[in-house]
């Protein structure tokens, strides 16, 4: 097995899903966002958002704010030192992998 | 503007100008810093001294005042209209240091170009017809600067109108510059450009120095003014298509 498969194995999980992996980039460029936020730039349903946000919590990767503004609850979702730990690794390794098959490509050509 | 996830990261970023209200804020700004510039420049001045001290009270007193009464203007918008509409963010939080620095760089950059020019102007004879034609060419240079931060901010931002902007402003400045190079510039005294001594300096050039710093305030007012008025309009087409696309507030369903 080549070095560009043991690499493709060391990638994330829980960030790799692709609405997982949506929802962490979101909140890696804020300090943190409310639900209505996530719901309306990630166009999941309300129960699939949830679910998804519940993964991220269970692996430590965003920690959950829950406050009241006005009359209303109001939830706001933040990635922790660990999930922006673990994103910068993720896109470091898919990097990796793209690097590799890209020089392993043009190796290949005649 | 590159792959998925970074598109993704620059949405969180950008989220402060969703809306439009942070451009036509920051344009209703301008348009009064370059109004105030426009004012000193036309109104008769008593002395050098007295027109940028003015100046710089003014400019002083819009920008303190003007950046907190934005602010809370601002705060209060978004806490009414976009966040139902659209979510809540918080941006990154800024620290003191970053905050110190940012301020350190922001006036040596001023400083350093104003320091340059006058040394210049009383220690190199021979650099001052090109400073006496600071009308023409100080739009062009200023909006190329203000181009380049804009076009720069909407790469990092990832949006596009940013760049577009910077290019109105950038024939915004080159026009104001042409406009003062047809108008030409006073005459200068022959001596005024070829001797250095500081105490011969006033009397030489007092009326035509005079001339000059007006017409340079009077051509970055303009420049302030229309670069406020591109933000004020392009805050306010966001701001229809952001309404457009998003009427009401955010409904739980049934």
């Amino acid at each position: 097995m080549s070095e560009a498969y043991h690499n493709l194995s060391d990638l994330d999980r829980v960030i790799h899903e692709p609405s997982r992996l949506l929802l962490v980039a979101l909140l890696s460029s804020v300090e943190s966002a409310d639900f209505l936020f996530l719901l309306k730039e990630s166009r999941l349903t309300k129960g699939n958002l949830t679910v998804h946000l519940s993964r991220l919590e269970e692996a430590s990767y965003i920690q959950v704010e829950k406050t009241i503004r006005g009359k209303f609850p109001h939830t706001e979702y933040q990635l922790t030192q660990l999930g922006r730990l673990a994103f910068d690794q993720y896109r470091k390794n898919l990097g990796r992998i793209f690097d590799e098959k890209k020089g392993k490509g043009e190796g290949e050509k005649p | 503007m590159g792959n998925p996830i970074d598109s993704a990261i620059r949405i969180g970023r950008r989220y402060w100008f969703v809306d439009g209200f942070t451009e036509m804020l920051a344009g209703g700004l301008f348009v009064m810093l370059g109004g105030v510039l426009l004012l000193r420049g036309m109104a008769p001045q008593g002395s050098f001294l007295a027109q940028f001290a003015s100046i710089a009270s003014d400019i002083g007193l819009i920008k303190v005042f003007g950046l907190l009464a934005a602010g809370l203007i601002l705060w209060w918008l978004k806490d009414r209209f976009t966040y139902p509409r659209t979510g809540f963010v918080r941006e990154k939080r800024v620290t003191v240091v970053q905050i110190l620095t940012f301020l350190r760089n922001a006036i040596l950059c001023l400083l350093l170009p104003v320091l340059a020019l006058v040394a210049a102007f009383f220690f190199l004879p021979s650099m001052r017809a090109f400073l006496f034609s600071m009308p023409v060419w100080s739009p062009v240079a200023m909006s190329t600067i203000w181009a380049v931060l804009c076009i720069l901010s909407g790469h990092w931002l990832g949006l596009r109108r940013f760049v577009l902007l910077g290019v109105l402003i950038l024939l915004a400045g080159t026009g104001i510059s042409a406009w003062q190079l047809a108008a030409g510039l006073p005459p200068i005294p022959v001596e005024a450009l070829q001797s250095s001594p500081l105490a011969a300096l006033p009397e030489a050039l007092r009326a035509p120095l005079a001339e000059i710093l007006n017409r340079a305030f009077v051509s970055i007012g303009w420049l302030t003014l229309v670069s406020g008025a591109i933000f004020a309009i392009s805050g306010m087409v966001t701001f229809l298509r952001y309404r457009m696309e998003n009427p009401v507030p955010y409904k739980e369903e049934a």
